[in-house]
């Protein structure tokens, strides 16, 4: 049976990825008065970069694509997707926490290796960009175990449906007004598109990623939209029965960080930095304090 | 998308996505760069077609060399040709790379592209409307559908020739020769 979620998890993860990165596409068209393209775009794109003859830029190059993708997926295991988790008793949100930087490592690692002016912009700014999310995001983890005193996610989205969303709980509504504002800076999206910025540094670390490299970049991608939005929906808007239900709910979020893609133009990194640390931290620190005040 | 369509990628999956993803480096030699922001934003929308701007060569399979080329611009036009990775098609927007244009007899301009990297189509005018760069795309579809639109093969059998074009017209390059230079005499 687990052998079973360990191979359909990841495969859900990649299906909504690559459909949400379609949607995106879609949207931001009908938003700039244009058709867009079609919804399997995407699909198409991957299909064409890995028939494409691809240059290596040596043994680091093919391997931190590889462990960027293979953590994303990693990640991707301990999430639970409506009833869906393979590694439910196995650590839970600390492992997540932890594994969320084999991402953002990898493909630094990989860029790193290829010596691209551009690739070292864009590696400093994304890691930057961690360091600016990752204050607030242990902020809301840290409110969120101790308010329901676990760190399983199971455990947290059982306990949700019991006695409502946190998002709407008193003691975790300010945790989760923060982790909104985060949410874009995860996902890669305005404000925060400046780690790739296409117009600015040829879109960062992946300048010199093309055939098969890009495509895996892509995938890898398509598995971070998945994994920020998941935690969103298990965290606060206390998960789903099934995984149907938690798509159509990932779904909601993701339209609504795609509208403020839509209208804002991109930070430079230091407003980056003192956006995050100001409001996101704020909220997130009050939260906290007002859950250990009146404990669970 | 027709049944039709749904066989033909069945079969030949790879052919068919380098139809229908075009990421396109568009190379700002001239005048012709000017009728591409209202093709690739909302006026005209080249995304319906697949066709995106590409952020770098090693991304794009489409090369899109629009206006007049002078020597010095040359030199990157082929370094960013050969960057690009296989299969990869070349458009020349406009006169200008086609015959020189309006700068037939000038001393500083070359007057065919098509003798220093090979050009799977052309798209002729002065300027082009950005509507011309759609029917470029679908003759490119064309092409690429009979498996003409075959530049980097070309560039791959005839190298000692292009080789030599280059070299006569810069001088020595300062790269070492990207493909080891056979016997391709032509």
């Amino acid at each position: 049976m687990r052998i079973v979620e360990i191979l359909v998890s990841p495969l859900i993860a990649l299906v909504v990825g690559i459909l949400f990165l379609g949607i995106s596409r879609k949207i931001m068209a009908r938003i700039h008065w244009r058709y867009g393209p079609p919804l399997l775009q995407p699909v198409i794109d991957i299909i064409r970069l890995f028939s494409q003859r691809s240059v290596s830029h040596g043994t680091i190059f093919n391997l931190g694509i590889i462990l960027s993708l293979a953590g994303s997926i990693v990640v991707v295991l301990f999430l639970p997707i409506g009833r869906i988790c393979p590694f439910e008793s196995a650590g839970g949100l600390l492992v997540i926490l932890y594994l969320m930087l084999f991402g953002p490592l990898g493909i630094a690692l990989s860029g790193g290796e290829a010596a691209n002016p551009n690739t070292s912009i864009g590696i400093s700014r994304k890691l930057l960009l961690a360091v600016g999310y990752e204050v607030p995001l242990l902020f809301i983890l840290l409110a969120v175990m101790t308010r329901y005193d676990t760190i399983s996610l199971i455990g947290i989205v059982q306990e949700q449906q019991n006695a409502g969303w946190s998002v709407v709980s008193l003691p975790l509504v300010l945790s989760g007004i923060a982790y909104l504002l985060i949410l874009p800076a995860i996902l890669g999206l305005r404000p925060f598109e400046l780690v790739q910025a296409p117009q600015e540094i040829a879109s960062g670390p992946m300048v010199e990623f093309g055939g098969q490299f890009l495509a895996l970049a892509t995938i890898q991608h398509a598995f971070v939209l998945f994994i920020g939005i998941a935690l969103f929906v298990n965290l606060f808007l206390g998960g789903a029965g099934d995984p149907g239900t938690f798509v159509l709910k990932m779904l909601v979020v993701f339209l609504l960080s795609l509208f403020i893609n839509a209208a804002f133009p991109r930070f430079r990194i230091e407003q980056a930095l003192k956006y995050l640390w100001r409001w996101p931290t704020l909220f997130a620190f009050v939260g906290l304090v007002i859950v250990v005040l009146t404990g669970r | 998308m027709d049944r039709n369509q749904l066989i033909k990628w069945l079969k030949a999956p790879a052919k068919m996505s380098h139809k229908y993803s075009l990421h396109a480096v568009y190379f700002c030699t001239g005048c012709g760069i000017i009728e591409v922001p209202p093709s690739i934003t909302a006026r005209w929308d080249a995304e319906r077609f697949g066709v995106l701007p590409a952020a770098s060569p090693r991304q794009s399979n489409l090369f899109l060399i629009t206006g007049y080329v002078s020597v010095k611009t040359l030199k990157a036009i082929i370094r960013t040709y050969e960057q690009m990775p296989d299969p990869k098609f070349t458009v020349g927007f406009g006169s200008c790379p086609i015959n020189g244009g309006m700068y037939w007899d000038s001393y500083n301009t070359i007057k065919h592209l098509d003798k220093y990297i090979p050009v799977d189509g052309w798209i002729a005018g002065c300027m082009p409307r950005p509507e011309a760069i759609f029917i470029g795309v679908t003759h490119l579809w064309t092409l690429i559908d009979k498996g003409m639109a075959n530049g980097y093969q070309k560039y791959r059998d005839r190298y000692k020739y292009y080789r030599a074009n280059q070299e006569q017209v810069l001088g020595t390059l300062d790269w070492p020769p990207l493909l080891p230079i056979g016997d391709g005499n032509e």
